[in-house]
């Protein structure tokens, strides 16, 4: 069992918001993320078709779906360089090096310590304070090359 | 048209803005305590239909009318839903990240009036699934309205009673498409559904739903309040309001500024976001996110207004406005939106599916510098054999369009990496000092 | 029905089907890669264009006919030019990331890919990109073998377990180009309906683990012809190569009986078809061995025994067919005896979707010609009331139980018709038959509907009808009793 029961009670909570279960399956995947390690194991995807009443692989087609979803460990601090047109206008291809380079991690993969994941990404809706990246959820906008360091270096 | 007068704003930038205490202490929520007294629900419709507003979420689609495609609660007693459309991901387009963020009382009220005005039994807010900040604020409002007794049961102590429910995306530009954000609310993966039926029939679990964006929202409470004749007195006769115009890009002030629709470009361009940035000349700009087309600096001057824009071959979409000074490519800038049309097409659709990544391809091709000339022919054929109209959603229109407007507009820079085989602004570029 | 004009002609359209579903009705080929008439519609292969009016006045519109409700007096080309230039550019998406490795491919001669390609088309590729590189061979289970090259994300594998055996194992993972066909961490496919999927599969995506590389399909005789694996008696193509080796059963439409499906069990039951040491012709016991002699010999030497050794018992297979069992009675008639059927037990077949799990494919047309089924348990025990028995048709040796038989005194006279020879003390006369897939004629399903069964391959050389035989050895004892 995967699941804590905790994040089981939460989702006994969350179907009740819809008239029918399945609807709760996104945001509830979003929790098991954020709970259990940073990623979206297979014996999640189990313990979900369980609940929901669904095969596995139901849940593996959606979750494979939506990019925010990680379907293999990655590293601790999710790093996300925004690479679309706003961005790119304004040096998101100079963020992206800088962030490979504190990182050390090559994009679309973790650093060998496991301390970073890094990854580029569609755009996040920051294009007015662009170029911009978001670490661990958190938004990091109007970025100098040097700023990337300054944030990212910090983190364990 | 003054062009000064602001709404949509004039909240956000108050102290503790997104707080219940001082959302009411402006008279919030008075206009939903008028309106469930003293309007009936075809009432609240027929103003907002008189008002003229549209859609703000890319459709320009007139809300009023929206809404009297749901069905008569007479006629037809199935639950019926809004999935209001917080999934803002149309390249430049920032505007409701600002709403749902500083103001989202503002929002929750227009969702409780459109409810009245629908007869709604319940309303999800879907929210993009990066927009983490936001969501909070949006739900920490419910959760305050609900204590309050202003969204469940009863709302105001009247018979009328609506949820609203948060709901989060995972990152998908598709589910900001009105069927594939119901499939995903669902628990599905974000596919489009055909249509007919549409959602005002055949929506959310079966049943009839409205689709809003969170901007067309958020005018709802200001129409009720101050009538529909002080909406139609802002913006145009057929694009009335004021809307959000998010500047990005090349300009020295980049933002997301409050002005009436039909507002030249120019203006906007030079009034607030500061004119393009470094001294540097206009080259080229997309009118309303990057579906719309990369249009001309020589189109600069219309205004922003759906008619206006579509006067100019393009569409007024979310009125996010990119620019692009004279040092940018356009096939860098091509490949970029190529790219992410690629990234986000669910897959369904043949043309789609294959089409995105075949001109992301051929881009990237060109300005690497190992483009062919019959590659120009080539993206004219894939964009024609995409759309209009080929696929069950828009977003393979919304791949083709740019490409269209880059060989319409552009030809002679994509045969000029052609025929010399790189791009040749990139080493101007580099020869200026800026990074490659 | 709804009357709607299509290509210039006025025909009756299905108004709670698709425009597709009308065309098809109608003769009018229209491609398709995702609708399947089994199948829910999406509309996401989009190659089905075809120019529709709503009216004489109405301007015309390029749409997706599986999409497209049917309205009254509307007007349909299939044939238009803006209708064939939709599906052409939408074939060259299509080919776009196709390995078009075709001299290969299982799927080659009857893809619809390849077909349609063929037919509209353009001649010449326009894509230098390189392809998509995924897996070729992903092994699915003991049925299927997946490769996801050429898939075109059709999706009509993943309705097809949806909706049929719903028992969802087969999903499109991830999105857009990246998009793939896979079960959940690579599990293996179960279920009794896998084969199914080649069957569904527009191209040579999903393929039969025991047809792959066996045979090119243009190699085929096809007949139309009835399962023979249970009581639903579902409509299948039998075909078989041209030296007569049977590669294929697959289901053949029909709404009364299987829809468009058939189970594993059915598809792959060759192993009785296709055993050797065939018995040719007849044969006798002589001593402890056996002489080959004609049928017409053995059925007089068979004539000399049932009328010596007193009232024989006839015990027929459940494989007879209507007019097999006819001759049988009539048989029985000139004997005074009244036939029976072995009925092995149910089997653990049995589902909700067409397994009956009742092996007996006319179970039903044999009981309803007064040929009862009884165990083989209790035909044995009948047996040994008897001086003579004669035991009729493919199969039956095999289902009495070859130990059984074995075990039954030397003394008793047995003919045999059967597939193969029967060498058991008791066996007198041996007479071969032709098995199923030799022979026409009819099978009555568990519900009343008559199946035909295809002579799809000879039987071989000297083997006679059962229907000859059995009416000869009837014209033989009516004469023998004339003669008295």
């Amino acid at each position: 069992m995967a699941l804590t029961e905790q994040l089981r009670q939460e989702l006994d909570e969350l179907v009740r918001n819809y008239p029918d279960k399945r609807a709760a399956l996104i945001p509830f995947l979003h929790r098991c993320q954020e709970e259990l390690g940073g990623w979206i194991s297979p014996e999640v995807m189990e313990d979900c078709a369980e609940y929901f009443g669904l095969e596995p692989v139901e849940i593996y087609g959606v979750a494979s779906f939506y990019p925010m979803f990680r379907l293999r460990p990655i590293g601790r601090h999710v790093v996300s360089v925004c690479r679309n047109i706003s961005c790119d206008l304004r040096g998101a291809d100079e963020i992206v090096q800088r962030a490979c380079a504190v990182t050390s991690a090559r994009v679309g993969e973790s650093s060998d310590d496991g301390r970073f994941y890094l990854e580029t990404v569609e755009c996040q809706g920051a294009c007015a304070d662009a170029p911009m990246m978001v670490v661990d959820g958190t938004y990091h906008e109007n970025l100098e090359s040097d700023d990337v360091e300054r944030i990212l270096g910090g983190l364990e | 048209m003054s062009g000064t007068e602001t709404y949509l704003l004039d909240g956000c930038a108050r102290a503790g803005s997104h707080t219940l205490d001082v959302y009411r202490k402006h008279g919030g929520y008075d206009t939903l305590a008028r309106v469930l007294k003293e309007l009936t629900p075809a009432e609240v419709t027929e103003i907002v239909k008189d008002s003229g507003l549209r859609g703000r979420g890319g459709a320009g689609f007139p809300t009023g009318l929206k809404w009297s495609f749901m069905p008569d609660p007479a006629q037809d007693d199935r639950t019926r839903y809004m999935a209001l459309n917080a999934d803002e991901s149309e390249p430049g387009t920032c505007k409701d990240r600002v709403l749902l963020r500083e103001d989202p009382h503002r929002l929750i009220e227009g969702c409780l009036i459109a409810a009245w005005a629908m007869q709604l039994s319940a309303v999800y807010i879907y929210v993009r699934g990066e927009y983490r900040l936001p969501y909070d604020r949006v739900q920490a409002a419910v959760n305050e309205a609900r204590a309050a007794g202003l969204v469940g049961a009863k709302i105001l102590g009247t018979d009328f009673s609506c949820e609203i429910f948060m709901h989060k995306g995972a990152g998908a530009y598709i589910c900001g498409e009105e069927t594939g954000l119901m499939e995903s609310l669902e628990g599905k993966r974000g596919h489009p559904r055909p249509k007919p039926p549409f959602p005002a029939g055949f929506g959310l679990w079966g049943q009839p739903t409205t689709v809003n964006n969170v901007e067309t929202i958020f005018n709802v409470p200001f129409i009720l309040e101050r009538g529909a004749d002080w909406f139609k007195n802002l913006g145009t006769e057929k694009s009335p309001g004021n809307f959000l115009c998010g500047v990005s890009g090349h300009v020295e002030r980049p933002g997301v500024y409050e002005v009436p629709l039909g507002m030249p470009a120019q203006r906007i361009l030079d009034e607030h976001a500061g004119g393009v940035w470094k001294g540097r000349a206009l080259k080229a700009w997309f009118p309303g996110g990057s579906s719309t087309g990369l249009m001309p600096a020589s189109t600069i001057d219309t205004p922003m207004d759906h008619d206006s824009i579509r006067g100019i071959g393009s569409m007024f979409g979310t009125g996010a406005m990119i620019l692009l000074d004279e040092t940018a490519c356009v096939v860098r800038a091509s490949f970029v939106i190529a790219r992410f049309y690629d990234h986000e097409s669910c897959g369904q659709c043949s043309q789609c599916r294959e089409g995105t990544q075949w001109l992301s391809q051929i881009f990237e091709r060109i300005e690497d510098g190992r483009g062919r000339p019959e590659d120009i022919d080539l993206l004219t054929d894939l964009a024609h054999g995409m759309a209009p109209g080929k696929t069950i959603c828009a977003l393979s229109d919304a791949a083709a369009i740019p490409t269209h407007s880059v060989v319409k507009h552009f030809r002679a820079e994509l045969l000029e990496h052609i025929e010399l085989g790189r791009c040749p602004l990139q080493a101007k570029r580099v020869a200026e000092g800026a990074p490659a | 029905m709804t009357k709607i004009i299509l290509n210039g002609r006025e025909v009756d359209a299905d108004p709670e089907q698709p425009l597709i579903h009308a065309c098809h009705t109608a003769g009018t080929d229209v491609p398709h890669y995702c609708y399947h008439p089994g199948l829910s519609p999406v509309g996401s292969c989009r190659i089905c264009q075809v120019e529709v009016r709503m009216n004489a006045e109405a301007p015309p519109r390029v749409m997706v006919a599986c999409r497209t409700p049917i309205s009254e007096g509307m007007i349909v080309d299939t044939d238009a030019a803006p209708a064939h230039a939709a599906r052409k550019e939408c074939l060259e998406f299509l080919l776009k990331n196709h390995p078009l490795d075709c001299p290969i491919c299982d799927k080659a001669g009857e893809c619809t890919l390849q077909d349609y390609s063929f037919d509209e088309g353009q001649g010449a590729g326009r894509t230098v990109e390189p392809r998509r590189k995924l897996e070729k061979r992903k092994d699915l289970g003991d049925v299927i073998v997946l490769d996801q090259e050429r898939c075109i994300l059709c999706s009509r594998c993943v309705r097809f377990m949806d909706e049929i055996p719903k028992t969802p194992q087969l999903v499109v993972s991830q999105r857009g180009a990246d998009s793939v066909i896979e079960t959940f961490m690579d599990r293996p496919l179960t279920g009794n309906y896998q084969g199914n999927l080649a069957d569904v599969c527009p191209v040579g995506a999903l393929t039969l683990k025991p047809f792959r590389f066996k045979a090119r399909v243009w190699n085929l005789q096809k007949s139309a012809s009835t399962c023979a694996e249970c009581s639903r008696g579902c409509s299948i193509t039998t075909e078989v190569l041209r030296n007569g080796e049977l590669k294929r059963f697959r289901p053949r439409a029909n709404p009364d009986v299987n829809g468009y499906w058939m189970c594993d069990t059915g598809r792959f039951a060759f192993e009785h078809a296709n055993a050797p040491e065939r018995l040719a012709g007849a044969a006798l016991r002589n001593g402890q061995g056996w002489t080959a002699v004609h049928p017409i010999d053995a059925l007089e030497v068979a004539r000399d025994m049932l009328v010596t050794h007193g009232t024989a018992l006839l015990v027929a297979s459940p494989f007879l067919t209507v007019e097999e069992g006819a001759a049988l009675v009539a048989l029985g008639r000139e004997l005074g005896a009244r036939p029976m059927f072995v009925s092995p037990p149910k089997n653990e077949l049995a589902d909700d979707l067409l397994h009956t799990g009742d092996p007996c494919p006319n179970r039903r047309g044999l009981t309803e010609l007064g040929i009862d089924g009884l165990s083989a348990h209790d035909i044995l025990a009948k047996i040994a009331e008897h001086e003579s028995v004669v035991l009729v048709g493919e199969r039956v040796a095999e289902l009495m139980g070859p130990e059984a038989l074995a075990a039954l005194p030397a003394a008793l006279r047995m003919i045999v018709f059967d597939s193969h020879l029967l060498d058991v003390p008791a066996a007198d006369v041996c007479i071969g038959v032709p098995i199923h897939v030799e022979r026409a004629g009819t099978w009555i399903n568990i519900d009343g509907h008559a199946g035909r069964i295809a002579h799809a391959r000879p039987a071989p050389a000297g083997v006679q009808l059962l229907t000859r035989s059995l009416e000869g050895l009837a014209d033989l004892l009516t004469s023998e009793t004339r003669a008295r």
